[in-house]
């Protein structure tokens, strides 16, 4: 039994941890830079301990100053939330080393799961369904041609080193791939000198969708139901919804059958996520598995009733999982939507500030995690997620609705934020019936979103 | 504030109790604890670092770059071919001349903690597959003090190594001299050093590597004998210690002072060498050493369709003039276009390292030449640091260090000139602008090798032909060659530097003019707008002739190549 955990993380996560502790009756210790010493988290926990300035690299980055906090507190486990240092295999293992809990998998299976090759090498020997691509790199146009027309186009060329769409491209045809792949290894040439480049089918108007696991240290694994986090801008999820529009109750068992397959494949013990992409047919791929609680998390604690984050702790103190998957069942229709502190008109540059007036919505199946208050000041320098607003009623329909009258309400005063981006989304025809692929966002809002 | 309902505020308490529980036989903390050993802290940047991070990053500081000192047998794992290292001469028994109270009872101990008979490792060894002498000293061993043991095994390695016939790679770390060995402990300076002659005197190569800290009797012996000196990051070396230095002048020293790269800027190292790629420098040198000089297999190239001497009538002064552009091709330019794998070396090993002169060693179509080049730089900050391209003395004692270099491993010797005259200052005065080019002049004409110098823009004065003693000499279609510049012969002879463009025209100093005079034996004809976008339709011309002249010397004997060379210049 944890008597106190520490958390290393800061924000709405870090005090959506810290409930979840004292419901269970654990002391928590919080830690936090310069720059949030009145931070929410630092202001709740019952203790708290700075470990460095501002820059993240120098505090909530600072494996050796958590872990001397975590120490000096004595406090049995850590929590790192989500971002960070959670899917850090390196500070898993000192955490390990130091006989402190970390609460989530072993670093093996975080480093195992981190690394994209090795991930689907051990998801294709599980037999589960990975996006066609080339097992080995491929280093010319010749070669990757060979196999792009092996899977079909259209393909996407990758770099290895990849990131950020750098020595990315899409190949519609034969004829246009060897300039394609030429201009892409360039590319990555010149952004991270390495010309090592991936082929992949690419999943054309695909839709996000994930499955939330638990599985305990004695290889019980159960999956929550799914997640659809298809509206996406530059790959950062604004709107998460559980159940999906897209799935049938047949593809949910099937896919969710494949995430426990993928879970257990994985070795994995906590909490976790497997993303997969689906496509239009009802195909779908595995493309990563999340080692840690995620943002989203709420949407699936809101229509299966279990609390994601004392399910971790319970794990990570050995405890069997006391649900059976027969008992999962997704009650009614959930969305969330992350509210950021960003201003959509001005090509969604961050905007921290003080906040001069707030009002926080609420009423029946309302949920707002926040570390928002009155005449807080949100710092530059960290994410600019400041809020998620979840909202749970009978049906789909009911729920968009529910979140438009709760966004309407939100009122934050002092600093931009996207609560009206977000209203529009809720509004857009295409959302409301279902029929949006992760493109949605670049292709409806082209305007702004660039 | 926000007030919430809190338990408990905490103060950190430093010391903290730990509560043992014994499990058996170790003692297991339950708490949460740091083992032993798990952090290191930087003793430069003092932050703690993850002890796997040092080790997986060459025992350095991720977070400053700091250069943690290693022990002999680390470094030798990092430097040989795995499982290649033999080990010679251990077990000489150390004699403890001075009856030093205590000292043989130390270096038992010493050698019992640290797994080393003495303050340094010798062997033989592969790197990347080529065999050498290896000499590795340990700081972990009283400081890597030079004793009697020390300097014996040094020697006996460089003398096996010179009978054997291998290159010796030394790497310094050390105190200096054993205080405990007293007398006996400097008389091993002298032993090694000459050693090293004998060794030097084979041509056979000898590298050492300077790692933190090289000084007192190891720098003022073996650590600065190399043929190529080479340094690590941020190590100190020096002869006194900066301890006793502050003590004897009163004064605080300069930050940086005695560091590597202060060593590099004052001319006595060759070059820094990071960690991660150290053993691949010293493949690469051993290899540009090991290597056969001769052309044999190499067939000379068939001549590239000539590019055309421009038709453009252009006035002598217009030459000058674009001789000077700033756009043109720059020695390191031509290097690069030429030659593979250059390797720079810097210093005069005297006073300076003079950024006016580029010079080290660098492939010709697989064939390991020196090269030398006055350098210029192309915006006016490059041209700053370059010095304009006027050399200082320690400009021309490096490349005559590396032109006898290049005679002891028996390497032809390329030139490139360019430079509007040498450094005319108060500093290139008192050290001896003249000596240093006289010198040039002086030792050049007996090279046992072949020296080719080819102008690529201005060829200003004294500060020109001392790089220009060559067996032949050419000149671009655009450089000029000349005993000072056209507006310095105007205002000497005429008084008025302003009539330079006649000049020009009664210098003779043109590329034509020079072929005309028998100063140079060939032109080379450039393209329509010689910079570095054209540069490379010059390749093919450059690989045949430049073939063409190896050719021809590998057939002479050492006293033709200089009986040529000084024909050559008794015939002006």
């Amino acid at each position: 039994m944890f008597k106190k955990i520490l958390i290393a993380n800061r924000g709405e996560i870090a005090v959506r941890i810290i409930r979840a502790c004292r419901e269970m009756g654990i002391q928590t210790v919080a830690v936090y830079s310069t720059a949030d010493k009145e931070a929410l988290h630092t202001l709740l926990a019952d203790e708290a301990i700075c470990i460095g300035p501002a820059p993240a690299k120098e505090s909530y980055l600072n494996m050796e100053r958590i872990i001397s906090a975590c120490i000096a507190t004595k406090a049995d486990a850590i929590h790192a939330g989500f971002g960070f240092l959670s899917e850090n295999s390196k500070f898993v293992d000192m955490c390990a080393k130091c006989n402190i809990t970390f609460i989530g998998p072993s670093a093996n299976v975080i480093h195992k799961m981190g690394n994209k090759a090795e991930a689907r090498r051990t998801m294709i020997e599980a037999l589960v369904p990975v996006v066609p691509g080339t097992k080995e790199p491929v280093y010319t146009a010749k070669d990757g041609i060979k196999f792009a027309d092996e899977i079909g186009y259209p393909v996407i060329i990758k770099a290895s080193s990849g990131g950020g769409g750098k020595g990315m491209r899409i190949v519609e045809d034969h004829n246009s791939f060897e300039q394609q792949f030429n201009t892409a290894q360039i590319e990555s040439v010149n952004a991270f000198g390495d010309n090592t480049m991936y082929i992949e089918k690419y999943v054309q108007n695909p839709r996000h969708i994930e499955f939330q696991i638990l599985a305990d240290k004695y290889g019980n694994v159960i999956q929550l139901g799914e997640r659809d986090c298809s509206i996406q801008r530059h790959h950062q999820k604004l709107i998460e919804e559980s159940p999906s529009i897209a799935i049938s109750n047949e593809l949910r068992k099937k896919m969710g059958d494949t995430a426990i397959l993928a879970a257990k494949a994985a070795n994995y013990e906590n909490a976790g996520t497997i993303e997969f992409l689906l496509d239009k047919s009802g195909e779908f791929y595995f493309i990563e598995m999340n080692t840690r609680i995620q943002v989203e998390h709420t949407v699936t604690e809101t229509v299966t009733g279990i609390d994601l984050v004392q399910e971790q702790i319970k794990i990570a103190m050995g405890e069997p999982l006391s649900i059976k998957q027969e008992q999962v069942i997704l009650n009614g229709h959930s969305i969330e939507c992350r509210i950021n502190a960003e201003n959509p008109k001005k090509n969604f540059t961050p905007s921290p500030g003080k906040i001069t007036n707030l009002h926080i919505p609420g009423g029946k199946g309302v949920r707002i995690d926040t570390a928002l208050f009155h005449g807080y000041t949100i710092p530059a320098v960290y994410d600019s997620m400041i809020a998620k607003v979840i909202v749970h009623d009978k049906s789909r329909e009911k729920a968009i609705n529910k979140m438009r009258s709760v966004l309407g309400e939100f009122i934050i005063e002092g600093i931009d934020t996207n609560i009206d981006f977000q209203y529009e989304i809720l509004s857009h025809a295409d959302f409301q019936s279902g029929d949006i692929s992760t493109d949605f966002i670049s292709q409806t809002f082209l305007d702004n979103s660039n | 504030m926000l007030k919430f309902k809190k338990t408990t505020y905490i103060t950190v308490n430093r010391s903290i109790e730990r509560p043992l529980k014994k499990t058996g036989e170790e003692e297991l903390f339950n708490e949460p604890h740091v083992p032993e050993g798990m952090w290191k802290k930087c003793n430069k940047c003092q932050s703690m670092i993850y002890t796997e991070d040092v080790i997986h990053e060459n025992h350095t500081c991720g977070k400053c770059g700091h250069y943690f000192r290693i022990d002999a047998t680390t470094r030798i794992s990092m430097i040989a071919d795995k499982g290649s290292f033999i080990e010679w001469d251990t077990g000489i028994e150390n004699s403890n001349p001075l009856d030093f109270n205590g000292y043989k009872e130390k270096i038992k101990k010493l050698q019992e903690q640290t797994n080393l008979d003495e303050s340094v490792m010798t062997g033989e060894a592969l790197i990347q597959g080529q065999k050498c002498a290896l000499g590795v000293c340990d700081a972990g061993f009283l400081m890597g003090s030079m004793g009697y043991v020390t300097g014996e095994k040094i020697t006996r390695m460089i003398e096996k190594a010179t009978e054997k016939r291998l290159p010796v790679i030394i790497f310094a770390c050390s105190g200096g001299a054993r205080m405990q060995e007293g007398i006996v402990s400097l008389m091993q300076m002298a032993k090694t050093s000459a050693a090293l002659k004998k060794h030097a005197d084979e041509k056979l190569l000898y590298i050492t590597v300077l790692t933190d800290p090289t000084t007192g009797g190891v720098t003022a012996s073996f650590a600065m004998l190399g043929d190529i000196i080479l340094a690590e990051p941020g190590a100190l070396i020096g002869f006194a210690g900066p301890r006793v230095i502050e003590q004897t002048i009163g004064q605080k020293l300069p930050e940086g002072f005695q560091r590597a790269e202060f060593l590099v800027e004052h001319g006595f190292v060759d070059r820094i060498v990071k960690r991660e790629e150290m053993k691949e420098v010293l493949a690469k040198l051993i290899r540009m050493h090991n290597q056969s000089n001769s052309l044999t297999d190499i067939k000379s190239v068939n001549a590239p369709a000539l590019l055309k001497e421009s038709k453009a009538k252009r006035s002598a002064w217009e030459q000058v003039q674009l001789a000077r552009l700033s756009d043109r091709p720059t020695a390191l330019d031509y290097i690069g276009l030429i030659f593979d794998d250059f390797e720079e070396f810097h210093g005069d090993r005297l006073y300076k390292d003079d950024k006016a002169m580029v010079g080290g060693i660098g492939y010709f179509r697989g064939i390991p030449v020196t090269i030398i080049g006055e350098q210029k730089g192309r915006s006016t900050k490059e041209n700053i640091e370059r010095n304009f391209g006027m050399p200082s003395p320690e400009g021309y004692r490096k490349a005559l260090r590396l032109m006898k270099q290049a005679e002891k491993f028996n390497r032809p010797i390329i030139n490139f000139v360019d430079t509007p005259g040498a450094f005319c200052g108060l500093e290139a005065e008192e050290r001896g602008q003249g000596e240093a080019i006289a010198k040039n002049l002086f030792e050049m004409s007996s090279l046992k090798v072949p020296v080719l110098s080819i102008i690529i823009g201005e060829g200003g004065s004294g500060g020109a032909l001392a790089l220009a003693v060559g067996n032949e000499v050419w000149i671009m279609e655009n450089a000029t060659y000349s005993i000072l510049s056209p507006e310095g012969f105007a205002s000497i002879l005429w008084k008025d530097s302003k009539r330079a463009d006649e000049a020009a025209k009664v210098m003779k100093i043109t590329a034509k003019d020079l072929k005309k005079l028998n100063i140079v034996e060939r032109v080379i004809p450039e393209p329509e707008k010689l910079d570095i976008t054209t540069l490379n339709k010059l390749k093919e011309y450059f690989l045949c002739h430049i073939s063409e002249f190896l050719l021809k010397y590998q057939s002479f004997t050492e006293n033709e190549v200089m009986e040529e060379r000084y024909k050559r210049f008794r015939s002006m």
